[in-house]
């Protein structure tokens, strides 16, 4: 259960946000969230958390579910239980044993993203 | 010039002497000034606006957090200073502005730390410290870009300014509300709730039916309820104490 410290923002287990969210500062998710996500701080996604959105952060720590394209301007950690569909583009990359990948990854200076278009709009084949 | 607006429940004989003592400290101070008690069937409203009308600058509120809410209530929008004697049984303000009890408060109010502080609004109400809504399920936050909805039943708080708790501390001088979103979890073994931050300048909130929010301690009903932040909105004297 995270704990406010005053200069983040918190999406709570058990509530789901639709739209476009822009914070502030750094970020923390635990609940649903679809949509996009922005934040120049830092964004950390719960174990329990499920994330159907584009997402930009300045650095991500991942311990839950996302289906969508992320960038990351600093490093991205996905943790064992995380699983990622989508397209990384990031500059530092860690992931932890267990950790489930599926997308294109894109990192260095010479990292472009490989699309907008989400995952979830992709028609199925 | 000082007005000194004391709370009804002062009238009781075991304040005597503690009032005494303070309003002798004010005089040596050089901050003395008007004296205006709060009566039951008396409108506090129109007590302190004729003392502001009369160039009174500084209204200070002697008793506890009510004493200082009706005083709020009652200068509004004007830049008038506040402050708070804490005298007798006191909330979470006085800890809150570093604010001592009693004849101490005296050398603080001399001082005169001034600080701006912001001030939230609730359907065209003012609040300095939290609007409370109960556990409920069938409401919708539109933050304008987004909305949130609980998948089940969540208690809202709208915070400007309140004691550290589980939902960490907020600042009143940053520009912003707190919408606070506690979901609680059962288990076996305790009852906790996950608790949900979100900085805001101006929100909604509505329900299917209606509800009853707890504005600064007083009752608000409705279905819709819409948030602002007023920067900057009110100038109170702090200790050096003070929680922010």
């Amino acid at each position: 259960m995270a704990k406010g410290t005053g200069t983040e923002t918190i999406i709570a287990h058990g509530v789901r946000l639709d739209g476009d969210l822009v914070a502030e500062g750094d970020l923390i998710i635990e609940g649903e969230v679809h949509g996009t996500v922005k934040t120049q701080g830092d964004l950390r996604i719960g174990e329990q958390a499920l994330v159907e959105a584009d997402i930009e952060a300045g650095n991500a720590l991942v311990s839950g579910a996302i289906r969508g394209n992320i960038l990351v301007r600093g490093k991205l950690e996905l943790l064992p239980s995380s699983s990622m569909t989508g397209d990384v583009v990031t500059d530092v990359l860690a992931i932890g044993p267990g950790a489930q990948m599926n997308g294109c990854i894109s990192m260095g200076a010479d990292a472009t993203p490989k699309g907008k278009k989400r995952v979830a709009e992709t028609p199925e084949e | 010039m000082y007005c000194y607006v004391y709370d009804e429940a002062l009238q009781d004989r075991r304040f005597e002497r503690e009032l005494a003592q303070i309003e002798t400290r004010l005089t040596d101070l050089g901050i003395a000034g008007k004296i205006a008690r709060l009566a039951l069937f008396r409108d506090a409203n129109e007590l302190i606006r004729d003392e502001i009308r009369g160039g009174v600058t500084t209204v200070v509120a002697v008793g506890n957090d009510m004493t200082l809410r009706r005083v709020l209530d009652a200068v509004g929008e004007r830049k008038t200073v506040v402050a708070l004697l804490p005298i007798g049984p006191q909330g979470a303000m006085t800890e809150l502005l570093g604010m001592p009890t009693g004849v101490a408060a005296c050398d603080v109010l001399s001082a005169r730390i001034i600080e701006s502080l912001d001030v939230g609004e609730v359907n065209g109400k003012r609040f300095l410290q939290s609007v409370h809504i109960e556990e409920r399920a069938d409401f919708v936050v539109d933050h304008g870009t987004y909305t949130t909805t609980p998948q089940r039943k969540a208690s809202v708080e709208v915070r400007n300014f309140a004691a550290p708790d589980d939902a960490g501390m907020q600042s009143p001088i940053d520009e912003r509300l707190s919408l606070i979103l506690r979901v609680p979890k059962f288990s076996l073994f305790s009852k906790k709730a996950s608790i949900g931050i979100v900085p805001f300048s101006t929100l909604r909130i509505s329900y299917e039916t209606n509800v009853t929010a707890l504005v600064d301690g007083e009752r608000l009903n409705g279905k819709d309820f819409v948030f602002r932040v007023i920067p900057n909105a009110l100038r109170v004297v702090t200790g050096k104490t003070r929680k922010f």
